[in-house]
């Protein structure tokens, strides 16, 4: 549409030309434009559409004044709008404050839970290394080449550490 | 909640009569002071001197959706919420239109809206009511027949660009002048002079051509 149409005015009298469609065009402009429709045959038959075509449009209906009910509808709507503000501002420091609270206890309670289980996990390692077979490095150096074999060796290693080198 | 002083009621009852621009401007200012010192009443009639040419504007742009009066209630709560924050320094119905502006767009992107297209074409009685207001001859005269004018010249409006149509739509169909538009849409008042003249004559050629097509179907 852009590239299609092409007016037949002069480009320099467009303005001109409107100003004369809207009838506010006076003083040497109207005398300049006058001078130049005899000659311009372009420019008088865009005028005659221009004017035509603000005939039309002028037959058109304008929007409706929608009456006072409109201004009180409004009015009604802000008034509503400004009380929910305003009960939301009574109780905002609450919630927020409650909020706050909220994901404290969450943050803390998630640190409880991880603290414990971790704790769990270390003490399954530990029994882990108790497992007979698998002792190592529990006593001395020695034990780790050499680790007791029944119950009364490890008697004896315990009695060695504790009272032989002291 | 204080009422708006009686001089100023007083005038905006006499205002349909004959208060021209400067005086309504100067009233709108004291309005709009009153309305920053607390006073509810006075945006109230602030709302009401500007509501018929805000639902102009704005079904200008949207055209003719149902969410025009929703989308004007928005402007006027937006106006309300920073009107303490508006210096005057221009005209208030500018500054509204300028909201308001902004508001349709929002409204356009968010709804991510295509322009209507009308399929139907005008019946010959519709190109020959049409024939007899270019000529001059026999302009309608009950709002109904206005009415319907409208509307023929709405689906033709919807075929131009969409700039084109708005100021179209907003000067000839709604009165607003070309230094309003140019303020409306952030143009010089030349362009919107030229853009206003080109769209004349689109439309003109689009109506005559639309006319020969119904006039002589098989042409």
């Amino acid at each position: 549409m852009e590239q299609q149409f092409r007016s037949a005015a002069c480009s320099e009298y467009e303005v001109l030309l409107e100003d004369f469609v809207n009838g506010e065009l006076n003083g040497a402009d109207a005398k300049t434009l006058a001078e130049h429709l005899k000659d311009c045959a372009g420019c008088r038959l865009a005028f005659q559409n221009a004017s035509a075509c603000a005939r039309l449009l002028h037959a058109a209906e304008p929007t409706p004044d929608p009456g006072p009910g409109f201004a009180r509808l409004v009015m009604a709507r802000i008034r509503s709008e400004e009380s929910q503000a305003e009960g939301k501002s009574i109780w905002q420091p609450f919630i927020s404050l409650a909020w706050r609270f909220a994901a404290t206890a969450a943050v803390g309670l998630v640190a409880l839970m991880t603290y414990d289980l971790t704790g769990h996990f270390r003490a399954d390692r530990n029994l882990a290394v108790l497992q007979p077979g698998e002792t190592r490095d529990l006593f001395s150096s020695d034990t780790a080449t050499n680790p007791p074999r029944s119950r009364d060796d490890v008697l004896i290693l315990v009695s060695e550490s504790n009272h032989g080198d002291k | 909640m204080a009422n708006v002083p009686k001089n100023v009621a007083a005038n905006a009852q006499a205002l349909p009569v004959a208060v021209t621009r400067r005086e309504k401007v100067q009233e709108e200012r004291e309005l709009v002071r009153l309305c920053q010192n607390g006073t509810g009443s006075a945006f109230e009639e602030l709302v009401r001197r500007n509501q018929q040419r805000m639902l102009a504007l704005v079904g200008g742009i949207l055209r003719h959706r149902e969410d025009v009066e929703d989308v004007v209630q928005q402007v006027f709560m937006k106006a309300y919420v920073s009107i303490k924050r508006f210096d005057q320094r221009a005209a208030f119905s500018t500054w509204l239109y300028k909201i308001a502006v902004n508001e349709c767009w929002d409204y356009l992107r968010k709804k991510k809206v295509r322009p209507l297209v009308y399929e139907a074409d005008m019946s010959e009685e519709q190109v020959s009511r049409l024939d007899g207001i270019v000529s001059a001859d026999r302009p309608p005269e009950s709002v109904s027949d206005r009415a319907e004018v409208r509307q023929l010249l709405e689906r033709m409006l919807e075929k131009l660009p969409e700039q084109d149509r708005q100021l179209l739509v907003l000067k000839e169909m709604e009165g607003f002048s070309v230094q309003e538009l140019a303020e409306i849409l952030d143009l010089n008042v030349n362009t919107v002079k030229v853009r206003l003249f080109r769209a004349r004559g689109r439309i003109m050629e689009m109506y005559r051509g639309r006319r020969g097509a119904e006039v002589n179907p098989g042409a």
